[in-house]
């Protein structure tokens, strides 16, 4: 199949347009006395999308706290 | 015998909706718990349809508590229910993601507005109900607006495909609350069941959307009134189509 010429940007494909690249770390803790702990992580490009995503796949107990932290902005101290 | 039931025509019309409404909401959505664009939207996708199916069985109990439920007591039940008093538009399968993205930021955060003017109601079992739902339909909003926002930014095709779901839900929903004039509204009203009119809790409603909408540029028949600083419909509603009863547009005639 050949491809039409045209001048304007080409419209990405839907499934690739909407793939999500950015990956937030979830952390959570269920009692006071613990410190929070990494539970998984979630992909989303916005935040608010990833806050919901965060609190329905990682629902499996009844947390006090639960916070979100993009992966990007970590600073490695002591590499593996 | 007495019977202890209350009689009120106009609330168990209400209360029928709202279930019928929740109830297909969240058969709609359970289709996309496997199908939606990622696996964290998937899952988000089948704690809504929980939440939704979850208020639809706390509504539907309600209606065994009214005289207008003796003649039919089959009509109560869900499984035995054979009237769907649920918004036309969700007769049918959604035809993509953006259907439910639509019905997730369009219909859910609309039923929310009648609950959340129900909160102080005077009728309890709604007021109990009516608190426990707004404090979760927040999360529905937020996926449902956060959604909106991501595939209208996509551009092109995807875009086109949400304002035309958009579209296609606009004009039920806007209907949804009813007539300004509707009695049965306006009886609740007055009663103390709900704190707005059907034309108030349609601008209620307006407040809530339009800032999405008109921020990424989706065209709506709607204009903001800066002398009422409300939003409001530039298009008369199709209340040719209304149905009373079922509190849903008919088919358009082909």
């Amino acid at each position: 199949m050949s491809n039409t010429a045209t001048s304007s940007p080409p419209t990405p494909q839907r499934c690739e347009a909407l793939n999500e690249s950015t990956v937030w770390l979830v952390y959570a803790r269920k009692t006071y006395d613990e410190p929070l702990y990494e539970v998984g992580n979630v992909m989303a490009d916005d935040v608010e999308l990833a806050k919901v995503y965060a609190r329905s796949i990682f629902d499996e107990f009844n947390w006090i706290e639960m916070v979100i932290v993009p992966r990007e902005t970590i600073v490695t101290v002591i590499a593996s | 015998m007495t019977s202890t039931r209350v009689d009120n025509a106009a609330l168990f019309a209400v209360l029928s909706s709202l279930a019928d409404n929740k109830q297909a909401i969240g058969r709609r959505y359970a289709y996309w718990s496997n199908g939606a664009p990622a696996l964290e939207a998937a899952v988000a996708a089948a704690a809504m349809t929980q939440d939704e199916l979850g208020h639809a069985r706390t509504l539907y109990p309600l209606l065994g508590d009214f005289t207008q439920a003796e003649q039919e007591p089959q009509q109560i039940e869900p499984m035995t229910r054979t009237l769907h008093y649920h918004l036309t538009f969700l007769d049918h399968d959604f035809q993509g993601w953006s259907d439910f993205v639509a019905t997730n930021f369009l219909v859910d955060n609309a039923l929310t507005t009648f609950f959340e003017a129900a909160q102080d109601s005077s009728y309890e079992p709604l007021r109990l109900r009516s608190r426990k739902i707004v404090q979760e339909e927040r999360v529905h909003a937020i996926h449902g607006e956060g959604w909106v926002r991501r595939l209208a930014k996509v551009g092109g095709a995807v875009r086109a495909v949400l304002v035309s779901s958009l579209n296609r839900l606009w004009d039920e929903t806007l209907c949804w609350f009813g007539p300004d004039d509707d009695p049965a509204m306006q009886q609740l009203y007055q009663d103390g069941v709900i704190a707005a009119t059907p034309a108030e809790l349609r601008s209620r409603y307006l407040d809530k959307i339009m800032p999405t909408l008109n921020s990424l540029e989706i065209p709506v028949p709607v204009a903001f009134d800066a002398a009422t600083k409300r939003w409001q419909p530039t298009e008369p509603l199709p209340w040719s189509r209304w149905d009373v009863v079922g509190k849903r547009l008919r088919a358009e005639a082909s």
